[in-house]
């Protein structure tokens, strides 16, 4: 009785370990025929072989990952011999998941992340150039512009989904009872001198007390990178490099823009406590009427408005609480120190990873096949129209003709204007000056941005700040000296 | 032959010894691949360039970009800071809470121990969530109304480097004793009743009996709870990460996000690695001060 006992347990405790070393065991191998980044199939594509194509996609627009199953099936209907397999994400877990897989050595064939990131995993060589295996045809789909967002030195490391501006949002009848020629600005844009004067009209005092301000923008945390980042870009500023790749938030014009969010909170027109407010509370101030003018702006969030509005016609109690009906307009970011607009774009799309060891040419072409069908045709007609986003394919605009969309043209045409003068991808920067720009502006500009917010340091000192840790990164010589 | 073969296969499966070391091989083997595996790795990799398709030996320079870092130091004085302001309050606040519980009746005990675990159970992203709002820098925010009812202006409680750390210590300060609590209690139950009978026939009162008998016979749980806490606490992570993100201006970068963002955000690995392991000593060394100057007169 005592070794039945002992062997009992011995073999529950083995059974106890080996289960949870399964579970710990990420490798999906149900199928046989899945295969990760950087295990080849077992033969080619062009003889029909089968092949899986695994892919870790976020919510990009509210019914995109509902449409998962239908992508997958109409995927495999294309290409027969084909799976593509996706793994959704929430935007909170897509970048832990993704920085988990990738520096295991086996990241997805496709992931959908902002062009940004691009130069990130470059570095770290965990992408995929496409460069030779993208077709005439699928290349020639694209606006050239986001295009060359998916570059990164000579490579091409995936396909565009989107092109968006970063614009600012306003409410048009606050706008219009502050007087303010919306359609005007629409067209021509406007100085921070003309906007510093509108946000001024646009603020409600109770007594002491502010019941509506001109402006509010999300600058709690990392977002104070993207305020800036948006701003500068229209101070003659539309990379932390100029073309002779020096490091250019040292110009004397960053200086400038620096004043200039400060002085806007000191003029009462935007609230002392931002720099906690974060995208939801912003985005509700604005539904709820305490702002006349939020940022940052995404066309997406005039269809989130509209929807609100609907709600509060039909008494939906899910209508944000103490929301009133809003009439989003689209507006541009002003223009500093004299220099042109330059838009901020956020050009987000589907990367191809590659995984320990190299893939071959048919796995290659497979992943190709499948981040092509995503970011083109109905697949991106679907997503975009979701967004309220621009079309950036031949294809998909094709495809979105049959499509009907509820925008208001008056903003359709001022995000045209914008996407006009947008500023330009800059694959020329190498990746390691990429990456000293990135920890500069994790290590010191969104801190030291904290801080200004919270009056708690000068704009000088700010400047200061930047400058010496732009010389320590980049020499004397490395850094715009104005 | 075969009787002789018989009788040692017999002897070997009556060995306890051998049964001993069978059974502890198990756990031998989960500890190896997931805790001494990790650290051995970590150590290898805080001489490296770490790239996940090759890392390259670099030696020491981990190490010494770390103690030429500013933002290394300062993250460790922020850890400090916090912990000497959490630490000691979090224990006197279990301490009391359990005191408070100790006289009820065995149902109300097991309700407040439930209800002060409870936050234990619950999820510390919902609840960083809950923080959020009370601290919500606008009027219309719990903190901010209820100093209003004192005639203050409102605060921008997360937002300034004045009030930011304050705001995760009282944080700290107002949730999670639960684990503290049930310990102490446990301890407190654990304490011969005749000690009290000896010290009520000799007079003594509430405090007196806690002066000269609790806090003595608590000392060895005291002891542990310290070091947990104080190890706990250096390698606070979460808080700063959901509520701040280590602003403003890195006013509340703790040393554990510090090594966070450095393998993640940046994908210096190696650095961090080296980073874990400098924190990893200094937590031993502040543990073998806590031994050596408050366990002197502990008996176990």
């Amino acid at each position: 009785m005592k070794k039945q006992l002992r062997i009992g347990s011995v073999v529950l405790a083995l059974t106890l370990s080996v289960s949870s070393l399964a579970a710990c065991s990420s490798k999906n191998d149900d199928s046989g025929a899945a295969s990760p980044s950087g295990s080849a199939p077992s033969s080619s594509a062009a003889t029909g072989a089968k092949d899986t194509i695994t892919a870790l996609l976020p919510p990009v627009s509210p019914t995109y990952q509902d449409n998962f199953a239908q992508m997958e099936k109409d995927f495999n209907a294309l290409y027969p011999n084909l799976t593509l397999k996706i793994e959704p994400a929430s935007w909170e877990d897509m970048t832990q998941k993704l920085d988990t897989q990738v520096n295991a050595g086996s990241p997805p064939d496709i992931a959908f992340i902002g062009s940004d990131g691009i130069s990130k995993y470059a570095q770290q060589g965990m992408l995929m150039d496409i460069t030779d295996t993208a077709t005439p045809d699928m290349i020639s789909d694209y606006d050239s512009a986001p295009l060359e967002y998916m570059k990164n030195g000579n490579g091409l490391y995936g396909f565009p989904a989107y092109m968006e501006v970063h614009a600012l949002g306003g409410n048009k009848q606050f706008l219009e009872e502050a007087g303010i020629d919306w359609k005007k600005v629409q067209k021509d844009g406007w100085t921070y001198d003309e906007f510093r004067e509108a946000i001024k009209k646009g603020v409600v005092k109770e007594g002491d007390t502010t019941k509506r301000y001109g402006f509010v923008f999300a600058t709690s945390g990392v977002a104070a990178k993207d305020y800036l980042g948006i701003l500068v870009k229209s101070a003659g500023m539309p990379a932390a490099f100029t073309k002779d790749l020096k490091y250019a938030y040292t110009s004397k014009n960053y200086l400038e823009v620096l004043k200039d969010v400060r002085q806007m909170i000191d003029d009462g027109s935007m609230p002392k406590e931002l720099s906690s407010v974060d995208a939801g509370k912003r985005w509700n101030m604005f539904l709820t009427g305490q702002t006349m003018i939020t940022g940052k702006g995404l066309a997406t969030f005039e269809n989130s408005a509209n929807k609100n509005n609907a709600k509060i016609d039909a008494n939906d109690g899910s209508a944000v609480k103490d929301s009133i009906k809003v009439d989003y307009i689209v507006l541009p970011v002003p223009s500093f120190a004299g220099q042109p607009p330059v838009s901020s774009t956020v050009v987000d799309g589907y990367v191809t990873f590659r995984g320990k060891k190299e893939p071959t040419a048919e796995h290659k072409a497979n992943v190709v096949k499948a981040a092509y069908f995503l970011a083109s045709g109905k697949v991106a007609a679907t997503t975009n129209n979701d967004l309220f986003a621009a079309h950036i394919t031949k294809t998909a605009r094709e495809a979105a003709k049959s499509m009907t969309v509820n925008r208001n043209p008056d903003n359709v045409a001022a995000v045209e204007t914008m996407l006009s003068h947008a500023a330009p991808a800059r694959p020329d920067i190498p990746v390691d000056l990429g990456a000293k720009a990135i920890k500069i502006e994790n290590e010191v500009i969104v801190p030291k941005m904290q801080a200004l917010l919270a009056n708690e340091i000068k704009p000088e000192e700010m400047y200061d700040a930047v400058k010496k840790a732009a010389i320590e990164a980049f020499g004397e010589d490395g850094i715009v000296q104005d | 032959m075969a009787q002789q073969a018989a009788k040692i296969k017999k002897r070997r499966l009556q060995d306890d010894g051998a049964w001993g070391y069978l059974f502890i091989a198990v756990a031998l083997v989960v500890y190896a691949l997931f805790t001494a595996y990790p650290v051995v790795s970590a150590f290898i990799i805080s001489f490296q360039d770490y790239k996940p398709l090759g890392s390259t030996f670099i030696g020491f320079d981990n190490y010494v970009s770390t103690f030429h870092s500013e933002l290394f130091w300062k993250s460790i004085r922020n850890t400090v800071v916090y912990t000497v302001l959490t630490v000691p309050v979090a224990l006197f606040l279990s301490f009391s809470v359990a005191i408070l519980i100790l006289p009820l009746k065995k149902w109300m005990q097991t309700a407040f121990k439930a209800i002060y675990y409870l936050p234990v159970v619950a999820s510390g992203v919902a609840l960083s969530v809950v923080w959020l709002w009370i601290y919500d820098p606008m009027p219309e925010g719990i903190f901010n109304k209820l100093i209003g009812l004192f005639g203050a202006h409102n605060q921008n409680w997360l937002g300034t480097t004045t009030y930011s750390m304050l705001s995760l210590v009282i944080m700290a300060w107002l949730s999670s004793h639960g684990a503290a609590i049930i310990i102490y209690l446990a301890a407190l139950l654990g304490i011969d009743e005749s000690y009290y009978e000896a010290a009520d026939l000799d007079g003594a009162g509430f405090l007196q009996k806690l002066w000269h008998i609790v806090v003595p016979s608590l000392k060895p749980t005291t002891l542990f709870l310290l070091v947990t806490s104080v190890i706990g606490s250096f390698q606070v992570f979460q808080n700063a990460y959901l509520m701040t993100g280590g602003g403003p201006d890195h006013a509340t970068t703790m040393v554990g996000l510090l090594i966070f963002d450095n393998a993640f955000k940046y994908f210096e690995f190696g650095k961090a690695a080296a980073q874990s392991l400098i924190l990893a000593l200094i937590i031993a060394v502040i543990s073998l001060f806590q031994f050596k100057f408050l366990g002197k007169d502990v008996e176990y």
